[in-house]
């Protein structure tokens, strides 16, 4: 059968298009695929998915293949990237709208788009490695969506391959469009479940003149969390409002001594608009919270990028991620919940299981040196604010079979009491043991009939992101 | 639910026999009134077992005839359903219940520095729920995105009666979205009984400007100015010389001079730091781009007033006709200025009267064609006008609605902007929700009963 699928995609691809099995780094405990295809056109595509349906190759859609293990485990005989699709189609500064193939390097769109004075704003974990494809995919979104909304606000138009060889062409190039079902809006974050995104239309906004954050530090998140909040629900135009312990898991030259954990409030815009946020955060908001503000730091342009660009790798090579969400106004409880998750685990550490000399190999985007891991602190902790999400990561997660019993145990039960106050809990990467005792997210309620039944739509054969997608 | 709230009477209902669109009336056999989630469900299992058509509605403010039972059936309306859940500012989330007015949210959320901020033109008519149906927009959807982004949650009842919790919480899960794909489904997915919104904070300052042209390209072009200097205004807006000639004849009279060629209004909002700049900014735009006269409010009695000959345009141009056909379209925003002047050619070959408001940050147009439907012949150059104006669109990367859904009116132009394949997904799609096609039929699709094309899978 081996043989057979190769040959196949022989016939149907140039040579250009087969890729050497090297070029995908396989997550641990993965079974390699028989084939890793990259088509060079949108009707390559379509003839290996057409094939794939028939034959029954069970297929995995990716971008740049640099983060594969996202989304868990998964059974594929080919991987069908989209690297060889990487145009930036149409561009019209005047409309703040784009469209590109999806295969396109983020860093190849920022340039462009920034050379116009534009930008699309999201900043997910790792997208600075990757592509527009994945980001859209994905669905996945990180600090700046509390004030300009996440993929699914952003994209207006998709052309995809769906998993039986179709090609449609869904939404377009207007910001506002009801014509039909948003598939759009279906298709963004659905992970490749319905088929291969080959190019995506999004709107862009005008990049700020100016770029602030300041930084107010203390020794614990909790003496941060009051302000935090009061922040998040000021009308003060934050573009992101991060709580963050320790600061150093961003950069380390920012944590001093004691204190080691900062809260981030970002404001970008006009000069005067930037001006008048950053006076009454000091004047009004720090004096009234009773929060020194001696403490606090200005990172300016280029150095509040830079941090923020730093933000987004924070995930990279931390072998545990868990994402806990809430209402924004039980925050405390939830960062009480990760103390108390953090606690038992390092008890539990005290009786074998967890070693720190048996790290796995990094796990998620892991391209060039990121922050240190493995020293100071076993746990980290990155609060979107305003939207109630909080992110744990865990430097050393469980390596025995008992302790990753315990943690799964432990974790089924904290995602019990999120749920029944109507938050989440998900796992972002992690061993692929634990992660399959726990589950990416929980289950999913009567709508999984609908959710198959889309998937049957798009997928009758049913070969797209076997043994993964959560339906 | 009580017999008084179950409608037969053929008096009654005539209320229900058309939405906004009023040109193509079908009464319903019978109209329900429900109060609550419960209701609906069982109103909904029983019309599903008997495989009668269910037509969700609204306060029936919509434009593109997505409301009326177009293949007879019940109506089941959510005017009883009108109750705040919770206001919940610390989260700035409230959750209603969907036949909650548009406005009526937005002032209980006023006390509490917050507001909704999608405002379709109908605000102060139109519900929640039908806002969630059409996935609406309005004039301050450059800034703030459309109906979509704020809806965070939905209670839905599906065709055959179950009630599905769809989103919440920010979708963390990596799951569909099933609650972006519901918002503008038109009712064919079911119908959602009680809604959650992000509320966001009231801006603390606004300006507003109002600037008047000699001609349409004109007002164009400061549009492509704004833009292109890196402004974000909260809307752009602009009428057109016959539209101003409809309001200051009408009783809405808002002091647009009466020979000018299109006026555009500009509105900045958010921190009162900047605002000021920003408006001297896009004022030296217009002036750069020809404006003769560009005003300032100065208060919020003359912002109101600005507003004035664009909100009640289409209230005046009754006095144009005896009937309006309110269309609507969208194209990429640095085509408008070609697209208006095809426009204009085709109504003038049609020998019709257009008059145009449009969204022109956005690119969402309104060529509004006034006529008389008792005139055969008239109302057939409109259908062909209309067809051609929306092929127009389409040709230049536009859409054939951009905000006032298909309904029954826009489906025959589905094929402009679908191939058949994509057109076949998106029954699909529907029959996933709706496998029995009982769900507001002969609406959005064109015309194909899915009882004719047997061997499909259903779930």
């Amino acid at each position: 059968m081996n043989r057979t699928i190769r040959e196949a995609l022989g016939e149907i691809l140039p040579a250009e298009a087969l890729l050497p099995d090297s070029v995908v780094s396989l997550p641990p405990g993965w079974t390699a695929p028989v084939a890793v295809v990259a088509p060079t056109s949108l009707p390559q595509t379509a003839a290996v998915m057409e094939r794939a349906s028939r034959e029954g190759w069970r297929v995995l859609p990716a971008g740049l293949c640099t983060w594969l293990g996202g989304g868990g485990a998964v059974e594929a005989d080919v991987v069908v990237s989209t690297r060889n699709l990487r145009r930036l189609t149409a561009y019209e500064p005047a409309d703040l709208t784009f469209t590109a193939d999806a295969g396109i390097p983020w860093a190849t769109l920022r340039e462009a788009t920034r050379l116009n004075a534009q930008w699309l704003p999201l900043d997910p974990p790792g997208f600075r490695e990757g592509s527009l494809g994945a980001v859209v995919a994905t669905g996945a979104s990180g600090p700046l969506r509390q004030a300009f909304g996440g993929p699914r606000d952003h994209v207006l138009g998709v052309t995809m391959v769906s998993g039986d060889g179709r090609v449609l062409k869904w939404g377009g190039r207007v910001v506002k469009n009801v014509a039909g079902f948003d598939v759009t809006r279906l298709t963004v974050g659905s992970w490749g479940a319905l088929g291969v995104v080959t190019s995506v239309s999004a709107r862009l906004f005008p990049l700020p003149e100016r770029d602030l954050t300041i930084l107010v530090r203390a020794p614990s998140a909790e003496d941060l969390v009051g302000t935090a909040l009061s922040m998040a629900l000021s009308p003060l135009p934050f573009s992101a409002v991060e709580l963050l312990e320790p600061v150093g898991a961003v950069s380390p030259h920012l944590e001093e001594g004691e204190l080691k954990a900062a809260l981030a409030l970002r404001v970008a815009g006009s000069e005067a608009q930037v001006r008048e946020a950053e006076v009454r955060v000091f004047d009004e908001s720090f004096s009234r919270n009773g929060v020194g503000a001696g403490s606090a730091l200005r990172l300016r342009d280029s150095e509040s990028i830079a941090f923020h660009d730093a933000l987004s790798r924070w995930e990279e090579r931390v072998p545990l991620v868990l994402r806990l969400s809430a209402l924004p106004s039980r925050l405390t409880s939830v960062l009480q919940e990760a103390r108390e998750l953090e606690a038992r685990m390092e008890a539990s550490s005290g009786a074998g299981g967890w070693r720190p000399e048996a790290q796995p190999k990094e796990v998620g985007t892991a391209h060039g040196p990121g922050p240190t891991v493995g020293e100071g602190p076993v746990h980290r902790i990155a609060v979107h604010v305003g939207l109630g999400v909080l992110r744990l990561g865990i430097h050393l997660p469980p390596q025995t079979e008992d302790a990753t019993e315990r943690l799964a145990g432990d974790l089924r039960a904290l995602r019990e009491r999120l749920e029944s106050a109507g938050g989440t809990l998900t796992v972002s990467q992690g061993p692929p043991a634990l992660v399959r005792d726990v589950g990416v997210c929980g289950e999913v309620g009567p709508e999984a009939e609908l959710m198959r039944g889309l998937r049957r739509e798009f997928d009758p054969a049913g070969i797209l992101l076997a043994g993964r997608f959560v339906v | 639910m009580g017999s008084e709230w179950v409608l037969a009477d053929p008096d009654r209902l005539l209320v229900y026999e058309a939405d906004a669109l009023t040109s193509r009336p079908f009464p319903p056999q019978a109209v329900v009134l429900p109060t609550s989630t419960e209701e609906v469900a069982q109103v909904m299992g029983i019309l599903h077992g008997n495989r009668i058509p269910v037509v969700p509605r609204g306060a029936g403010t919509g434009l593109s005839g997505g409301a009326v039972a177009s293949r007879g059936g019940v109506v089941v309306g959510t005017s009883r359903m009108t109750r705040i859940l919770e206001m919940d500012p610390e989260n700035r989330r409230a959750l209603l219940q969907c036949g909650v007015l548009n406005a009526t949210l937005s002032s209980a959320a006023t006390p509490h520095g917050l507001y909704y901020a999608p405002d379709p033109s109908s605000q102060t008519a139109c519900t929640i729920g039908g806002n969630v149906g059409e996935n609406s927009g309005g004039p301050h959807c450059l800034k703030y995105g459309v109906t979509c982004r704020y809806i965070t949650g939905l209670r839905v009842v599906l065709p055959h009666g179950e009630v599905v919790w769809l989103g919440g919480q920010g979708r963390e899960a990596p799951t569909f979205d099933l609650l972006g794909l519901f918002v503008g489904s038109e009712g064919c997915f079911g119908i959602a009984t009680e809604v959650e919104v992000a509320l966001v904070p009231l801006p603390e300052g606004v300006r507003t400007l109002l600037a008047i042209f000699d001609s349409l390209e004109d007002a164009g072009r400061a549009v492509t100015a704004i833009i292109s200097r890196g402004l974000l205004p909260a809307a752009l807006e602009i009428v057109d010389r016959n539209t101003i000639k409809a309001v200051e004849a009408s009783i809405f009279a808002a002091g647009y001079p009466t020979d000018a060629g299109a006026a555009l209004v500009v509105e900045f909002d958010g921190m009162e730091a900047g605002l000021a700049l920003e408006a001297a900014e896009a004022t030296r735009c217009c002036r750069e781009a020809g404006a003769r006269e560009v005003r300032q409010a100065q208060s919020s009695a003359e912002r109101l007033a600005l507003w004035k000959g664009r909100k009640k345009a289409f209230g005046a141009m009754g006095r144009l006709a005896p009937d309006l056909l309110v269309q609507d379209a969208t194209v990429p925003r640095t085509r408008l200025p070609e697209v208006l002047a095809r426009i204009g050619e085709i109504a003038q070959r049609y020998e019709l009267q257009v008059a145009n408001v449009f969204h022109a940050g956005d690119g969402n147009l309104h060529p509004n064609l006034v006529y008389d439907r008792r005139d055969p012949g008239e109302t057939r150059r409109v259908e062909k006008a209309s067809m051609e104006i929306m092929a127009a669109c389409v040709a230049v990367g536009g859409t054939i609605t951009g905000e006032h859904g298909v309904g029954s009116d826009k489906r025959k132009y589905m094929p402009l902007v679908f191939s058949p394949a994509e057109l076949e997904a998106l029954d699909g799609i529907r029959r996933v929700f709706d496998p029995q096609g009982t769900c507001n039929p002969g609406k959005v699709l064109p015309e194909r009963p899915a009882e004719e094309r047997p061997g499909m899978s259903t779930p």
